[in-house]
């Protein structure tokens, strides 16, 4: 029994065939957990009216007692900008619904604590989880058992297989379950990791130790294009970032970190996630070379000391840390020491100001299972879960996938489990079963139709928007869908009709672009920007990536002069992609394997413990 | 006591009838100082070169012709690989046997114990040799050596000297670069006079970094002593079995040639002929042609032998390949990524050729020619032709 | 099929990063304000003897001499080899010695480890010092083939024989992979390139098992660790520390050129008269003595 994919779903998956007694071992292409994921990110447990889901508290114990997670989510508001207007709209009701919490995470810390607790149970039954090897192959043999090759280890046969390699599913593409993703089908996550000191976050915010909260913006910010920006706390750090349907990009392709710029130069936003930072000041180039050498790193080591001991200093775990370890006696003498380095950088010629301190940038495809999900979530003894099932949720401001992989991948742990019982894999048995399961899943059902209460809720906080700046195009609807009655029918209609239908209007420039620019022409408040943001250039932001490349490229390109290549130029977060002489050419080192060109690449994950690495995720 | 220690041995290496350039380089070196040591101090000590192998009797004469006065060789078929045990213990016993020592110069035969000073090349070969040697000898070695002088030296130890004023003669200063680059280390194999523990240490010995000293010219009327040596081997110290050796198929040799030149996106133009005249550049300087990153990729289109010959990973210089610290390194055509730099920065004299003023090499370079590739370096392969002559090497 | 026993050498060294590194006004290493830590070498040795553990669940020891805070690199190195028996040979007149010097202490302290061990492996060099000589030393007081540069190797248990890939790069010829075989026990000095390579799932999962006793142990490596004196050594104080060196350092110098980053003429690629001048120079640095 091997799971492949490292991610939430993957462990997920793990732990709950731990749970019922059954060895599994899973592989993972990433040098450890974590190395390879990338979430927004906000992590929901949910209670449905109808169905129930299994919630990563109940697949594993210690989840919130241990923490590995950063706030919770108390506050969920939603802004509309223009320039330097601001209108914003509380949400928090539309993200409480139906639910028990959201926390927001950071992918590595988070999986890489599921792996621990998957790790303990699985081993005790003979499996575990190998880390650094990528799945390249797999094939049959007569019995109907899967043989699976790696560019890292021997062959080794299993009697079933859980996909949980993600929204660019390599198992997927290699044995031909589905077809690859399209552009329609497909959101363009894009994201920055900001560092800011735990206290300075609870009072820039208003929350205390135990709380958290999610800023969404539309409107100007979003360049035009069809979804929209985030801003969630974390515990010291801040994931700012922005979701866009893929297809609107192919249309008017901007840069993906152009829109993170766009984003982070907002007024409101840049006020977010201010900081006091150590300005370094240019070494006098007449002094001896070894001089300049000697400030250079004396400056490097003390702005590290500065920065670690002020983010413990403003932590009040982190002041008790201090302490415990024996180093200072009071937060008094804690400050005074960085008091004491705050001197000394002055004296090496460094200042004090304002600015953000960007940490990590990533990206990655988002599926959105309106459009995508596999409708049987199978091929022959292999079961997909999560994102590589297509299955995540994206409703108006709604976007759940963590949650949606670790019910699937405790799903698919179940099936597997009995067909060991029967020893019976058969599509029959296996796959049909485990279709079936997903099918009743309450998030498939959110993927196929509209729920009448959440959109109640979602009026209800958008009431105040003036009829005028609806304009004539929803006006008549909204009025419809006030009326609880009309609602109840019009909602049936529209998933008698077919989501999709009324996709294309409910998710158009008009709702996530025009309207928000309106509300805060018309209704915002001015913010105003105290400093302007230093912005890392691209290049910065790729070299700043840690990544293990390899020798040869692991993407292909087929079809140098095609438009969609062209665009690639454009698209890929990382600037992989030149065009010379009319030809797309790929430089594959610095790829995030975000799957952005996967369309028309012969696209794989990298080898074992190669490409990128997240730190945060 | 003064007359135990005498001569310089050098021991050399080859492979496949060939001697590396390093063993050449030592004889050279050897020869210079042993001039000037017996200049200075009125003398006759000798050059003589040790070497170990298979059928190498006649190879082993033209040492002579590159300076060494003398040439202990055994020859055996157990030697015919470089196996640690084996060829330490016999390389020890040359040094120790007074028949052989009393055969270089039979004035001393009845005093001379073992040589004064010692050569090894500083390879994966010659590295761990020298180590193991000087442990079976129990005495000193200085690794990776760069300049050599020989001298009188007056100084006082606490250790060494017990405190007092010593003067000790013919001492070898073996020169070494440290690790940050910045600093020279001199290091000397001293015998102790301090009477609380008396030692000698002879003889003073030194892996030498291989392209540093000049190679010597062959004179065929140079005369010597060729000496062969007939080992004890025990059998326990045959006991490695070399299974099998392969080579690995590099083209690239980055390590011998003085010069590199390397291109990179500049070629854009007309790749083709910029890549010819970047290796005919590479050819006058006797010098190996090297690329940028984005090169590896060929990114441009040209003919199939240029383009395996030249757009290989193996060619990149820079934090995906090689790092070099060549005498002379041009690159042409080349921005200064901050990977391509470091492969490059410890270079010793860097010229870049680049249209681009503002291009990121300037601040990497000591000279920076600003026109494109395809005018300047025609212009520059003139003028080398007219000034700078490069010796073949061997 | 006996236990097979393996014992890693390691050096604490500065910490060469930056951020942890501190220089002096001239250039040379401030190693008072330069943290430590377990050299890179150090650990790729250590990495190596994991290897046995996983494979062969051979038992580690690691030795090292240094001053009382080098335990801190014998708790590094026990964090990647899995090691149960930690060894800080530590005394004053063991200072000041050159890598003869060293290679006594060295030699003494592994005849006192538990276990007679099989193989000993250390780094290639140590990254200050660089002299690579103190592993091949200690091969040869203890009486142990040496093996230098090994890349990989496999321990045939019955017939308690090692093979081994090394790699020979000799100037002015291509490198050569050389495969040998060598009874036990040997002295092996890793190559900066070796790999440890775990082909199987069941190698794979006993890996991570191992490696997860390894983080326990560490945290415990007091546990581990003992100290030796010279006394409780009983090393013969005549062959160790500065008596025991042949070697000395004489004199330190400033590098007469240097390689810092450097101020560009600037040249006109079209004058003619210009380019003559600039050859000029390249041939001037052809001719001088080249500095690594």
């Amino acid at each position: 029994m091997a799971i492949i994919g490292g991610g939430s779903a993957g462990l997920s998956a793990l732990k709950q065939l731990s749970n019922l007694g059954k060895q599994a071992i899973l592989l993972e292409a990433g040098s450890e957990i974590g190395a390879k994921n990338i979430s927004g990110g906000i992590l929901y447990s949910k209670k449905p009216q109808k169905g129930t889901v299994t919630n990563v508290e109940d697949v594993y114990e210690n989840f919130l007692n241990d923490a590995p997670f950063e706030r919770k989510i108390t506050k969920y508001i939603l802004h509309s900008t223009s320039k330097d207007k601001v209108y914003s709209m509380d949400l928090t009701a539309a993200h409480d619904y139906q639910s028990n919490f959201g926390y927001s995470v950071l992918l590595n810390k988070l999986n890489s604590w599921f792996a621990k607790q998957a790790i303990e149970s699985a081993e005790k039954l003979g499996g575990g989880i190998i880390p650094g090897v990528h799945v390249k192959s797999i094939t049959w043999n007569e019995s109907g058992n899967a043989i699976i090759q790696t560019d890292e280890l021997d062959e080794f046969e299993v009697k079933a297989v859980i996909a949980a390699d993600g929204v660019n599913s390599e198992i997927a593409d290699m044995v031909g379950a589905r077809p690859k993703f399209t552009p329609t089908q497909l959101y363009q996550g894009v994201k920055v990791i900001v560092k800011l000191p735990e206290e300075i976050i609870e009072k820039r915010f208003g929350i205390s130790s135990d709380e958290g909260v999610a800023h969404l913006f539309a409107g100007d910010v979003t360049l035009n294009h069809i979804g929209g920006g985030f801003l969630y706390t974390n515990s010291d750090t801040l994931s700012v970032g922005a979701v866009y349907h893929y297809h609107s990009q192919i249309t008017n392709p901007s840069e993906p970190s152009a829109l993170i710029d766009a984003l982070l130069k907002n007024p409101m936003i840049s006020e977010f996630i201010k900081d006091d930072v150590p300005i370094k000041s240019k070494i006098d180039k007449s002094l001896p070379q070894e001089e300049q050498l000697r400030i250079r790193f004396a400056m490097a080591k003390q702005i590290k000391n500065w920065n670690e001991i002020r983010f413990s200093y403003l932590s009040s775990s982190g002041r008790q840390r201090l302490i415990d370890s024996g180093k200072y006696k009071t937060d008094e003498d804690i400050k005074t020491r960085l008091d004491g380095i705050e001197n000394q950088l002055t004296k090496l010629g460094v200042s004090f100001g304002s600015d953000y301190v960007e940490a990590e940038y990533g990206a990655k495809l988002v599926p959105d299972g309106k459009r995508c999900r596999m409708q049987k979530p199978f091929f022959k003894n292999i079961l997909f879960v999560g994102d590589a099932a297509g299955r995540g949720v994206f409703v108006g401001p709604r976007i759940e996938g963590l949650n949606v992989g670790i019910d699937d991948g405790v799903r698919a742990a179940n099936s597997v489990a009995r067909a060991i019982d029967k020893n019976d894999f058969s599509a029959n048995s296996l796959g049909e079963y485990y279709s079936k399961e997903t099918e009743n899943s309450p998030y498939t059902t959110d993927m196929k139709q509209i729920d009448k209460n959440y959109l109640k809720i979602f009026l209800d906080a958008t009431k105040d928007i003036p009829k005028d700046i609806i304009g004539s195009r929803y006006g008549p609807i909204l009025k419809m869908m006030s009326n609880e009655k009309l609602r109840g029918i019009a909602v049936k209609f529209a998933n008698i009709l077919g989501y999709e239908k009324l996709l294309p209007m409910l998710e158009s420039e008009d709702t996530y672009v025009k309207i928000p620019i309106q509300l805060a022409e018309r209704l915002g408040e001015t913010v105003f920007r105290s400093y302007s943001p230093s912005i890392p250039s691209i290049s910065d932001r790729i070299g700043n990536l840690s990544y293990n490349d390899d020798n040869s490229s692991h993407i292909k390109v087929l079809n140098p002069n095609s438009e969609f290549m062209k665009k690639m130029v454009t698209l890929c977060p990382a600037k992989c992609y030149t065009e010379e002489g009319g030809n797309v050419i790929i430089q594959h080192e610095g790829c995030v394997d975000c799957g952005t060109c996967s369309q028309e690449t012969e696209w794989k994950h990298p080898r074992g413990e190669k490409g990128i690495h997240y730190k945060y995720g | 006591m003064a007359e135990q220690f005498r001569h310089l041995y050098v021991v050399i290496e080859h492979e496949d009838g060939e001697f590396l350039p390093v063993s050449l380089e030592m004889i050279g070196e050897a020869r210079r100082l042993m001039d000037d040591f017996n200049s200075k101090y009125s003398s006759k000590e000798k050059v003589v070169a040790v070497m170990l192998g298979h059928n190498i009797q006649d190879t082993s004469k033209q040492l002579i012709g590159y300076g060494a006065d003398a040439v202990i060789y055994c020859d055996n078929p157990e030697l015919k690989d470089v196996r640690n045990t084996i060829h330490t213990k016999i390389i020890s016993q040359i040094a120790q046997d007074t028949e052989t020592l009393g055969e270089i110069e039979v004035e001393y035969a009845i005093d001379i114990q073992r040589p004064r000073y010692m050569f090894f090349a500083a390879d994966s070969i010659g590295r761990h040799l020298s180590s193991t040697v000087l442990t079976e000898l129990e005495s000193g070695l200085a690794s990776d050596i760069n300049q050599l002088v020989i001298e009188d030296i007056e100084m006082s130890h606490q250790q060494k000297t017990g405190g007092k004023k010593e003067t000790y003669e013919k001492t070898l200063e073996m020169y070494r670069p440290d690790f940050s680059g910045f600093l020279w280390t001199t290091i000397l194999c001293l015998d102790n006079r301090n009477p609380a523990f008396p030692r000698y240490y002879h003889p003073q010995s030194c892996s030498i970094i291989p392209g540093v000293f000049e190679l010597p010219k062959s004179d065929s009327s140079r005369e010597g002593k060729i000496i062969e040596f007939v080992p004890t081997i025990d059998t326990e110290d045959l006991r490695v079995k070399v299974l099998g050796r392969e080579i690995i198929e590099s083209e690239v040799d980055f390590e011998t040639p003085r010069t590199i030149v390397s291109f990179g996106r500049g070629i854009k133009e007309e790749p083709e002929q910029n890549i010819k005249l970047v290796e005919q550049l590479a050819k006058e300087l006797n010098g190996e042609v090297g690329i940028t990153l984005p090169i590896s990729k060929k990114p441009y289109p040209i003919s199939s032998s240029l383009d395996a010959k030249y757009m290989i990973p193996d060619r990149v210089i820079g934090t995906s390949g090689h790092k070099t610290s060549a005498m002379l390194y041009i690159a042409a055509g080349v921005s200064g990524a901050m990977q391509h730099v470091w492969g490059m920065k410890d270079s010793g004299f860097v010229v870049a050729i680049n249209p681009d003023e503002d291009a990121p090499i300037k601040d990497e370079c000591d000279v920076f020619i600003k026109g494109r590739m395809e005018d300047v370096i025609p212009l520059l392969i003139e003028e080398i032709k007219k000034q700078i002559q490069i010796v073949e090497t061997v | 099929m006996g236990q097979l026993n393996i014992a890693v050498i390691i050096k604490l060294e500065p910490d060469f990063s930056e951020g942890n590194v501190s220089y002096n006004p001239d250039g040379t290493l401030n190693r008072a304000e330069t943290k430590n830590t377990l050299g890179p070498h150090s650990a790729i040795a250590a990495h190596a003897a994991f290897f046995g553990k996983v494979m062969y669940d051979a038992k580690v020891s690691i030795g090292t001499m240094g001053p009382p805070i080098a335990d801190l690199a014998l708790q590094q190195a026990q964090q990647i080899s899995d090691a149960e028996e930690l060894h800080l040979y530590s005394d004053r007149i063991f200072a000041g010695a050159d890598t003869l010097g060293t290679a006594e202490v060295l030699k003494t302290g592994i005849h006192k480890m538990k276990e007679k061990m099989d193989i000993v492996f250390s780094g290639h060099r140590a990254s200050d010092g660089e002299t690579g000589q103190t592993g091949p030393q200690t091969a040869w007081k203890l009486g142990f083939t040496f093996l230098g540069n090994v890349i990989s190797y496999t321990v045939d248990m019955e017939t308690r024989t090692l093979r081994a890939k090394r790699l020979i790069s000799l100037q002015g010829t291509p490198n050569i992979i050389e495969e040998i075989e060598a009874p036990l026990p040997v002295f092996i000095s890793i190559d900066p390139t070796y790999k440890s390579s775990f082909d199987k799932v069941s190698q794979r999962l006993a890996f991570h098992k191992y490696q997860k006793e390894a983080a326990e142990r560490a945290d415990n490596y007091k546990d581990y660790f003992t100290m030796f004196n010279a006394k409780e050594l009983g090393v013969d104080e005549t062959l160790v520390g500065l008596p025991g060196s042949p070697t000395i350092v004489y004199k330190v110098e400033r590098v007469p050129k240097s390689t810092a980053t450097r101020k560009a003429e600037v040249v006109d690629g079209s004058d003619p008269e210009q380019i003559k001048k600039v050859v000029a120079r390249m041939k001037e640095a052809l001719d001088a003595m080249v500095i690594k």
